[in-house]
């Protein structure tokens, strides 16, 4: 090739880089683009797809910026005067902080698209590969792929320096996030079928360890005979099906609980809150901290759009290739298959709140130097799951006990995990259950093996399905769906 | 055209499914639909704009029937069977 040819395949590059891989909303909508005009669907709905993720994406950066000045007070005031870092375990915090420190590092996070478009891709592959690697499960969540690929990236990045912020560490991360997606979502097909009566899918979320967990465990310390359907609950738990009424109250209380301790004189001083135009300190709290709600909810407005524009050209095209394997969804379908009729969702979120708050107790008193304040997604969608599983086989003893030393766990890894993966310094942490238990273990691995501890990750957990299918070759495949592979099913349906 | 609105709670996952499922039962049954998802506390406010309300029956109590508004709740997200059968019984089509 000769200079001037290369030098314009060096512009061109530049280019495609300044416009579409660095402005990763671009880059989503080029991605829904394609895959619906794969899918030939008309004109008019590719471009109304590529608009849709596009406009979403541009929201939810909306909604992400408004989250990091909300913030600005309470990481500034407990840095300054207690050297305390806190990070709410929750997902969209632990995605705001994963972007706030990719755009600190000055790394583009349309890599994060590409690493989730290589999971993805690798999940098919997995599953069209079957009879070797008995995956059976598709993982189709959409807004939960995004964040996984997220937080999975970084821990990459951080972790393996000759995988900064280049494509090895992208592929690397596309590979061991779409074998997790994979390996644990086919781990909760057998319970996930007993308890909805093989509706025909199975768990994509992120608490698919603890749903195995829980199926292994609930029997053995409860009694299913005595459900938590004979209970009544308070009527005032309902407002909490509500998640803006949900998030407000655990934001109120909680960054309300902050301020009070950083004090009037504390805020004012440094011109967060500003007594002399007549504010009152209890309505700056009540303002200050509501604002979470808001940019939470207009993030996740954003969200809800580029992700549905997402999901529905991965689905189309997963369709096509793969008919008939099971497809791996949001935890809150099993909602409707609680055998107490929604009273173990509740009592889920009941009891793994009361583990949160036990937890984030003995954080202060032990002086942890990261706080963790409990976000809504972990404590509601984790232990409301578990509780439906748990209640399934072990009644309200097994709901209980398993839901609490969730909540306890929960708070304890996400401590970990802020901390040892310096999230803490941008105020969150990803904070699910697998995310508290199984991917800090993975964080920690490669911090210290670095890409080796990746390979060996990718390779035990593929060991996972082997294990399954050999204790119990008959129905292994049937337990998935009936119709998936005739001749590997022992009952068609 | 009929307004529909799949709702559950965060209005992410489980509202997408069955949004994706509602689409393809209308459109097997020629209904004209608009379908849209969204959070149980956003759809609790805007109801009354839709014709129908579909969410999981466990969110079932959190919404008020109007002269207008129907609420549909499922077991099974996925079955598309169910759909149309409570399409059906609901008087919609």
């Amino acid at each position: 090739m000769n200079s001037s040819a290369f030098d314009m395949v060096l512009v061109i590059w530049k280019g495609l880089f300044a416009n579409i891989m660095a402005e990763p909303a671009i880059f989503i909508g080029l991605i829904v683009l394609i895959g619906y005009a794969l899918l030939r669907k008309p004109w008019y709905d590719c471009f109304s797809g590529f608009i849709k993720a596009t406009v979403g994406f541009f929201i939810m950066q909306a909604g992400a910026g408004g989250l990091v000045n909300s913030f600005r007070p309470i990481m500034v005031g407990l840095k300054d005067r207690f050297e305390l870092q806190a990070a709410v375990i929750d997902p969209y915090f632990g995605f705001n902080a994963v972007n706030a420190a990719f755009a600190q590092m000055g790394w583009t996070t349309s890599l994060i698209m590409v690493a989730l478009l290589v999971a993805f891709v690798w999940n098919i592959i997995l599953v069209a590969l079957h009879r070797i690697t008995k995956i059976r499960t598709l993982f189709i969540t959409g807004h939960i792929m995004v964040q996984q690929a997220t937080t999975g990236l970084w821990l990459i990045f951080i972790g393996v320096p000759f995988m900064q912020n280049n494509i090895y560490g992208v592929v690397a991360c596309g590979l061991l996030v779409g074998t997790y997606w994979a390996v644990f979502s086919n781990l909760t097909v057998e319970s996930t079928q007993e308890l909805t009566g093989n509706a025909g899918f199975a768990v994509g979320h992120q608490q698919m360890l603890g749903v195995w967990i829980t199926d292994k465990v609930a029997g053995k310390i409860g009694n299913k005979e005595k459900s938590v359907e004979h209970l009544e609950l308070p009527g005032f738990l309902q407002i909490f099906n509500d998640n803006v009424v949900a998030t407000s109250t655990l934001m109120l209380f909680f960054f309300g609980a902050i301020l009070v301790v950083l004090g009037p004189e504390y805020l004012a001083k440094n011109k967060f809150f500003n007594p002399a135009s007549g504010e009152l300190f209890i309505k700056y709290i009540f303002k200050t901290t509501i604002q979470f709600a808001v940019y939470l909810y207009i993030l996740s407005a954003g969200v809800r759009m580029f992700v549905a524009e997402m999901t529905e050209s991965f689905k189309g095209i997963s369709d096509k290739i793969l008919k008939g394997s099971l497809p791996a969804i949001d935890c809150a379908a099993v909602y409707g298959f609680d055998a107490a009729g929604g009273n173990s969702i509740l009592f889920g979120f009941l009891f793994g709140a009361i583990g949160q708050f036990v937890a984030v107790i003995a954080l202060i008193a032990f002086h942890s130097p990261v706080l963790i304040i409990p976000g809504f997604v972990p404590v509601f969608f984790d232990n409301a799951t578990l509780g439906v599983f748990a209640n399934k086989k072990g009644g309200f003893r097994g709901l209980a006990i398993i839901c609490f030393c969730s909540g306890l766990i929960q708070v304890f890894g996400g401590a970990f995990a802020a901390g040892a993966f310096g999230l803490a310094a941008y105020g969150g942490w990803h904070g699910n259950f697998d995310w508290d238990t199984l991917w800090p273990g993975i964080g920690w691995l490669i911090q210290n093996f670095g890409s080796l501890a990746i390979a060996l990750a990718i390779i035990v957990m593929l060991i996972i399905p082997q294990l399954q299918y050999r204790r119990n070759k008959k129905g292994y495949f049937a337990a998935a769906n009936p119709d998936m592979e005739p001749e590997l099913s022992t009952n068609p349906a | 055209m009929l307004k529909v609105v799949a709702a559950c709670g965060n209005g992410m996952g489980t509202s997408q499914i069955i949004k994706m499922k509602i689409s393809n039962v209308f459109k097997r049954l020629s209904v004209q639909a608009d379908v849209h998802h969204m959070s149980v506390g956003e759809a609790k406010s805007q109801a009354s704009n839709f014709d129908v309300v579909f969410c999981s029956e466990s969110l079932m109590s959190q919404f008020k029937g109007g002269a207008r508004t129907k609420i549909i709740g499922l077991k099974n997200l996925l079955s598309e069977q169910e759909i149309e059968d409570k399409i059906k019984a609901a008087g919609i089509v």
